[in-house]
């Protein structure tokens, strides 16, 4: 046999013989020592290579069995299976696992949507100019792709059979090419919405909402991190990363964008507006035009559309003529208490309401402000939108004719939504000043692959954020949202022809979908008074579903939806089942005591907070060389988790320093993965050590990014501080 | 013998597809409630029920499917290592230690726990009026059988490999990450990581 398997079973065989001899006397132990005893055999037994789940599961219930036979033989048997069973279902019923399923299907549906390859290619195109370009398209490229999907090994794969040949071929080094590909591809671990996260919450019982607030900024700034190492790099030594030669910048034309731009200039608006105006001059069919013209004028509507929206939802006062009408029918028609509440249920004044915009209340309740109906107004008063559908009963809002909508003006607009609109205004000007042909072919590129993903990510992650939905719900629309993309993509890859014919089809179903939503979206912004009616409802979801079954067949979707749920079967089933191992066994592990013995030794040592933070950071550090993030999340936390109370830390930071701790663990040799899958398709003269030396740098960010984060905790504690406390 | 193991492979791996289509109706249920409830301000109390239960089921049951297609996660650092023989027998002793005993425990604590949950009817109390929850409960212990069934095919294919000296085949299933086709989906062919070697080995000839 090879020597390190000697060496590595020599190590074992030492840990047990230490425990044992560490041991007192069997005559002597505790629960605790057993409880002690237990966590050391773990940890050989996961080393031993069986899969950890049943090793957690078997050693859970053999040692759930000693602690309560110790208590009690006759029960014993009895209380170890009610104990397990227990723990068991409650993983099954657990409402923050189910999202696990969800989002795992989402990466799937999005990775083998393949637009990975456009991705890239448009991202490249675009950071040209910047130095060491092809090292920050790629880290970019991983960043976006990498948090849709959170497939570690797919994305370095991809990567590695995109962006290394071209890197190579443009002369960068081999370990900064490998160490970018790999410390990349990793990104998606830690931005949220990620699996991780989502394992630690539940472990930790901390809301992953907040989880993924706080993991935000730190997962951006990691990635920033990185580029601006990349780009320090290729200032310094151009020659590990030189810069791209003008061959590689080329940006392809279509003909009739040429033809427009030698008449008529360099700048895009103008010469498309000229163009409009003398379409026989330019000799470019009207429509491609016009077609073109609304592509280039998009960011100004967007920014124009979204702006004027916002002020019509901040300037409009509140109006309770819906909270009134709920109030009124749970009032149950006394007429006296109807007016009294249509005068209270003012809604708290929130920053817009000040004073001189109220244009109610009717001044028949003012007189009379008793507190017994104040009591029961805010309660529906909260949710104005839900009761938005159902009318007013008759009588009531015959009497109350002042409160209707016409009645208001306009709340004065805050200076801060003034500054936004001059920046936003300028920033779009002086992109528009520097819209030349080739930008507009770029930002055509970026808006078939960069945008869609970018907007499904902040789109799923947003509405999780700042409240919208929960992350189950979040996480099911953007599996939803995944398969979209999927097979907007497959129909993009078809033949013109055929294309046309599906979209032709396609349209249709999605304007009736389109309609609910949009009308959902005006009366979010206050812009129409109820959301749509049960019918039109019903026809979106009609066409929506219509719309799955046709797309499927349409362009092939069977093969891509097949392998997704296959994949996300056995994902989820390896996740949850090693959830249903580690929560029997550190049941049992609490039960021997083990906790209390852990913890007493640990405050025996004296530590300070700061000294006990750093010292659980060096153990997660250096279990990530051997162990896998899931190992350490679930068998490693639920001994430290109870420890932080003791110190004064809260489990949302540390929870936030172990994500970015974690990312080591995929860096750092013998069981970097990313380094792995890397290997797998470079040519055979990379060797895996060089791709480790590449890495080595990424890893030393790592830390300086753990370090800051530690140093600085608002980078990761300001977002869910101002957003939910 | 090969041919047993491969058909309980295959009725673990049938199963657990079964059961793995419930993501899509899971997905299609989330959506459909969240239209309904945030755009048609119509709820739906058996929804958060009936999503807990398809997840349940959906990894409960795809447990067996996993461990067919070898899918567990393991501390690899040592056992990747391991020459075929060693690896067997220490899989061998940890399922006759640590995996029979656990699954079957499992399997005889889920046949009451469920059978207690039928004899009183029990439904969800999560919502008033909730759906029934002991077809639920019942997942635990037939998600246990199929999981020990799947543990003896792999306990035998673990004597196999100690007589043979290396391991048993498995069926081949679609992969996380299937090299191949994910060079086919970007386009990228193998002569063409052979052409990029000149490179590298060009680069190392220039380097000191």
């Amino acid at each position: 046999m090879r020597k390190e398997v000697w060496f590595g079973l020599s190590i074992m065989a030492l840990v047990v013989i230490t425990v044992f001899v560490l041991m007192p006397a069997p005559s002597q132990m505790t629960n605790g020592h057993l409880g002690l005893l237990m966590l050391a055999l773990i940890v050989v037994a996961i080393m031993l290579g069986f899969p950890t789940a049943f090793t957690l599961m078997g050693m859970g219930v053999m040692f759930a069995w000693l602690a309560y036979a110790h208590a009690n033989p006759e029960l014993a048997i009895q209380q170890t299976l009610d104990l397990m069973v227990q723990r068991a279902y409650s993983v099954m019923s657990n409402d923050v696992l189910i999202s696990i399923p969800l989002f795992v299907f989402m990466g799937y549906l999005v990775e083998r949507s393949n637009l990975i390859e456009k991705l890239f290619k448009s991202l490249h195109l675009a950071l040209a100019r910047i130095p060491a370009s092809l090292a920050v398209a790629t880290l970019v490229t991983c960043a976006v792709f990498a948090t849709a999907t959170g497939i570690v090994g797919a994305v370095v794969t991809l990567m590695g059979l995109l962006a290394m040949p071209a890197m190579l071929r443009a002369g960068y080094n081999v370990k900064v090419t490998a160490g970018v590909i790999t410390a990349g591809g990793c990104l998606g671990i830690l931005i949220p919405p990620s699996v991780m996260l989502i394992v630690y919450g539940a472990v930790a019982g901390v809301s992953v909402v907040q989880l993924y607030a706080g993991a935000f900024f730190p997962g951006i700034m990691l990635a920033g991190l990185y580029v601006a190492y990349v780009m320090v790099l290729a200032k310094i030594r151009p020659d590990l990363a030189p810069p791209l030669p003008l061959s590689e910048r080329n940006v392809d034309m279509p003909t009739d964008l040429t033809a427009i731009r030698s008449k008529f200039g360099d700048k895009v608006l103008p010469a498309m507006a000229q163009a409009l105006r003398d379409p026989a001059h330019a000799g470019v069919p009207s429509r491609t035009v016009v077609r073109e013209m609304m592509v280039a004028t998009l960011p100004a509507l967007v920014f124009i559309v979204l702006m004027g929206l916002t002020w019509h939802a901040i300037t409009k006062p509140d109006i309770v003529t819906d909270t009134s009408a709920l109030q009124q029918m749970g009032a149950a028609g006394d007429a006296s208490e109807k007016t009294e509440n249509s005068g209270l249920s003012e809604p708290p004044a929130e920053g817009g309401a000040q004073g001189s915009g109220l244009t109610e209340p009717p001044a028949e309740s003012s007189a009379e402000a008793p507190s017994t109906t104040a009591g029961s107004t805010p309660a529906p008063a909260t949710e104005p939108s839900a009761a938005a559908p159902s009318p007013p009963p008759v009588p009531a809002a015959k009497s109350e004719a002042p409160n209707a909508p016409a009645a208001w003006e306009r709340l004065s607009t805050p200076t801060a939504y003034w500054i936004v609109l001059a920046v936003g205004a300028a920033i779009l000007l002086a992109f528009y000043a520097m819209f030349n042909f080739v930008r507009f072919e770029i930002f055509k590129l970026l808006l078939a692959s960069f945008f869609p993903l970018a907007v499904m990510i902040l789109a799923v992650l947003g509405s999780i954020v700042f409240g919208l939905a929960t992350p189950t719900e979040a996480a099911a629309v953007g599996s939803f949202g995944g398969f979209v993309l999927a097979a907007v993509y497959a129909l993009l890859k078809l033949p013109p022809e055929k294309r046309r014919a599906i979209a032709a089809t396609w349209i249709p179903l999605w304007l009736l979908i389109g309609a609910s939503i949009v009308w959902f979206l005006l009366l979010k912004f206050e812009v129409v008074e109820s959301g749509p009616p049960l019918w039109v409802g019903w026809i979106s979801i009609g066409a929506a579903a219509l719309w799955c079954l046709m797309s499927v067949f349409q362009v092939k979707m069977q093969q891509t939806v097949k392998e997704s749920v296959f994949l996300t079967a056995k994902t989820s089933a390896m996740v949850c089942w090693l959830f249903v191992g580690s929560s029997i066994f550190s049941a049992a592990f609490a039960l021997l005591g083990g906790q209390e013995v852990v913890e007493k030794w640990v405050l025996s040592l004296g530590l300070t907070p700061i000294q006990f933070m750093i010292l659980a950071q060096v153990i997660i550090f250096l279990l990530g060389w051997p162990l896998e993030w899931t190992e350490i999340i679930v068998i490693f936390m639920p001994i430290f988790i109870p420890l932080l109370a003791k110190f004064n830390i809260d489990p949302l930071f540390f929870g936030l320093l172990v994500a970015l701790n974690l990312q080591t663990a995929f860096l750092s040799p013998p069981v970097a993965m990313a380094a792995f899958y890397l290997k797998g398709v470079s040519p055979k003269h990379v060797t895996l050590n060089q791709i480790f030396a590449g890495m080595m740098p990424f890893m030393v960010i790592q830390l300086i990014a753990l370090a800051l984060l530690y140093i600085f905790p608002g980078i990761g504690l300001w977002l869910p501080n101002t957003l939910y406390k | 013998m090969q041919r047993l193991l491969l058909l309980v492979d295959k009725m673990s791996t049938v199963v657990g597809q079964i059961f793995a289509w419930l993501i899509v109706s899971l997905t299609l249920l989330i959506t459909w409630e969240v239209f309904s409830r945030y755009t048609l301000g119509t709820p739906h109390a058996w929804a958060f029920d009936t999503m807990i239960m398809m997840y349940g089921t959906l990894f409960m049951m795809a447990g067996a499917y996993t461990l067919s297609k070898n899918g567990h996660v393991r501390g690899d650092v040592l056992y990747g290592f391991f020459p075929p023989r060693l690896q067997a027998a220490l899989d061998l002793t940890l399922y006759i230690v640590f995996f029979i005993p656990g699954v079957v425990a499992l399997c005889w604590a889920g046949y009451r726990y469920a059978g207690e949950s039928w004899m009183i009817n029990e439904h969800s109390n999560i919502t008033a009026e909730g759906p029934p929850i002991y077809p639920f409960k019942t997942i635990i212990p037939i998600a246990g059988i199929f999981l020990l069934i799947q543990g003896m095919v792999e306990i035998v294919r673990c004597v196999i490999c100690l007589r043979q000296g290396d391991w048993p085949s498995r069926e081949e299933d679609v992969e996380e990450v299937d090299v191949d086709k994910l060079k086919e989906m970007v386009h990228v062919k193998d002569e063409d990581i052979a052409k990029l070697d000149e490179i590298v080995v060009a680069e190392e000839a220039r380097r000191p």
